[in-house]
């Protein structure tokens, strides 16, 4: 006789998909990392953007790719580490490789539009976010350090 | 639109944009994308001293008098001299953050040159003025005043260069002087000895250059082609005549970044244009003559060797130093002339050189180049044969400071003259020179 799950039973596994589903996205791909990293770009200085990439590329190089999860989230002028014709888009492309996530400020996509006069292309490992600052506030919330290099 | 996807495929396949460095097309003058400040300052200053032996000429209409070639430029009036070689300031960035399509450059000299001392003295004269505009795929376009291409020793970054003193046939005739006469006229009052009319050329021109580079693999390739007016920089043209460059080159890449990447070059140029003189060959009125160069060379840096070899041609406008090799403007000991700058409007040169360096400890690299102009080939009497060896050692504070020093073994003749002639007696003077020079990059 086949055995039916009751709605409860259901209903229990219904929630427990959601709420793994929750946590693999906040998570990214990394079910078993044991830091969890913001890093925050909003500067105009070059030298910045690369400093950023280096501190998360240091960051799996200590912890190893499973162990550390890292989000950088890029707002304000520092959003021009996440235009398409980025020079460390090879970085961004390696970066992203290793499961590092990007997200790109949607309030400021829409003040370089207005300065632009066109929407500014963004590179394809960015997600955008509703407001950069809001993203961080979230993930620090959730547990994750915020680091600003 | 499939013709519009498959270029920008294309391009992303050739890995445009990210050539950037290395590359002294594309480092002067043009930013890396998404990543360059809006202004940046940046400079650099070279003090150096330099000292020959001050060998007088030894025969001749100036016999006794200081001789040019023992005389230390661009002043001439001194052996052995402290001076501030260039100083230089200058901004660069895209001004508008959020367009990498734009890039400016400007660049000013106060040093004590030929830059600021020919045509006007103790000027702060512009070396750099360029827009880079970076919308056409494989097509950037840099307009205004910049380094056109050419030699090696022409195109790379001053601050970079591992030696104090250009090789003689890159000081003698791509370095140009910009003059009004060839000096055959005899120069019987000071006004007349034939002064260069304006900066030194510096390896610049105004005018407009397509150009970029791509890459394959390990390999990057640059091209570019310029249209200037082959009048020196700082002033508009004289005549209606363009100079016509073109410049390729092919590097394998080992790796690194900069200025100073890791790479083997082979690289080939070629320029042409007229210049206008107002007296020549004994005849006062407007002649034109051509001004041809080109040359064919390679650069090899790896780990602790590096190494570069270049031969270059010149036709045409022949540079041909001073008379009897006095310093310009002294009068002779008849008191019948003064002497004066000279060209040889109608001839050729061609020499070469190769540089070997060596870096025996991490801070310290030992250099040594040789080097030979063939000057005034097309006549047996005219020709003089100027050849250097120069020993050298770099030592690096960091990346930004160094010093270099300079021994200098330096012989000129005269081959189609016996060795008795005036003209090798003179040239059994030439001196050694030593030169020491600081750089700071800030």
């Amino acid at each position: 006789m086949p055995i039916r799950p009751s709605p409860a039973t259901l209903l229990l596994s219904l929630l427990l998909l959601l709420v793994s589903n929750g946590w693999a996205e906040e998570n990214g791909n990394k079910p078993f990392a044991e830091k969890h990293v913001v890093l925050q770009i909003s500067d105009p200085n070059p030298f910045k953007q690369t400093l950023v990439l280096n501190v998360a590329s240091n960051l799996i190089k200590h912890y190893g790719q499973d162990q550390v999860d890292i989000e950088i989230v890029a707002f304000g002028p520092g959003l021009r580490l996440l235009l398409a014709d980025n020079t460390n888009r090879s970085r961004i492309e390696g970066l992203a490789g290793q499961g590092v996530r990007f997200s790109a400020c949607s309030n400021t996509i829409r003040a370089f539009t207005r300065k632009l006069g066109k929407e500014p292309e963004l590179n394809p490992h960015a997600v955008r976010v509703s407001a950069g600052v809001v993203r961080i506030i979230d993930l620090v919330s959730q547990g994750y350090f915020l680091i600003k290099p | 639109m499939k013709k519009i996807t498959a270029a920008m495929a294309l391009t992303a396949s050739l890995g445009m944009g990210e050539a950037h460095a290395a590359n002294w097309l594309m480092l002067q003058g043009t930013e890396p994308a998404g990543s360059a400040p809006r202004a940046k300052v940046w400079g650099f200053i070279q003090p150096e001293y330099q000292s020959t032996g001050g060998t007088r000429l030894k025969a001749g209409p100036w016999k006794g008098q200081d001789a040019v070639f023992n005389t230390i430029g661009p002043d001439l009036d001194s052996d052995s001299t402290f001076q501030l070689r260039r100083a230089r300031i200058g901004v660069r960035g895209t001004g508008f953050g959020l367009d990498s399509g734009v890039n400016y450059f400007i660049l000013a000299e106060l040093g004590n040159n030929g830059i600021t001392k020919f045509g006007g003295s103790g000027a702060v004269k512009l070396t750099d003025a360029s827009i880079t505009l970076n919308y056409i795929p494989h097509a950037r376009i840099r307009i205004g005043q910049f380094k056109y291409p050419g030699s090696e020793e022409g195109l790379m970054a001053i601050h970079v260069f591992n030696y104090i003193n250009f090789t003689n046939i890159t000081n003698q005739q791509l370095l140009e002087r910009f003059f009004d006469e060839d000096g055959s006229r005899t120069a019987t009052t000071e006004d007349q000895i034939n002064e260069p009319n304006g900066s030194i050329g510096a390896f610049r021109d105004i005018g407009i250059q397509v150009f970029d580079s791509f890459t394959t693999d390990r390999w990057e390739h640059s091209y570019a082609f310029m249209v200037g007016n082959g009048n020196g920089i700082n002033r508009s043209d004289n005549d209606g005549n363009k100079d016509y460059y073109l410049y390729w080159s092919s590097e394998l890449v080992f790796g690194g970044k900069g200025p100073r990447r890791e790479g083997w070059k082979l690289f080939a140029w070629y320029q042409d244009g007229k210049r206008t003189l107002e007296y020549a060959n004994g005849k006062s009125g407007e002649q034109e003559f051509d001004r041809t160069r080109w040359g064919l060379g390679t650069t090899y840096l790896k780990g602790k060797w590096r190494g570069s070899a270049e031969y270059i041609k010149a036709k045409g406008m022949i540079f041909n130093g001073t008379d009897g090799a006095a310093t310009p403007g002294s009068l002779n000991n008849a008191g019948t002339a003064y002497a004066s700058w000279n060209l040889l409007p109608e001839d050729q040169a061609d020499g070469w050189y190769l540089d070997l360096g060596y870096r025996v400890l991490p801070k310290l690299e030992l250099d040594i180049r040789y080097d030979i102009e063939h000057r005034g080939t097309d006549t047996d009497k005219n020709q003089r044969d100027l050849q250097t060896w120069t020993l050298g050692a770099q030592w690096f504070f960091n990346k930004k400071a160094r010093v270099i020093a300079n021994y200098e073994i330096r012989d000129i003749e005269a081959p189609g003259l016996p060795s008795s002639a005036v003209p090798n007696q003179i040239l059994d003077g030439v001196d050694n020179r030593f030169s020491v020079q600081l750089l700071a990059i800030f």
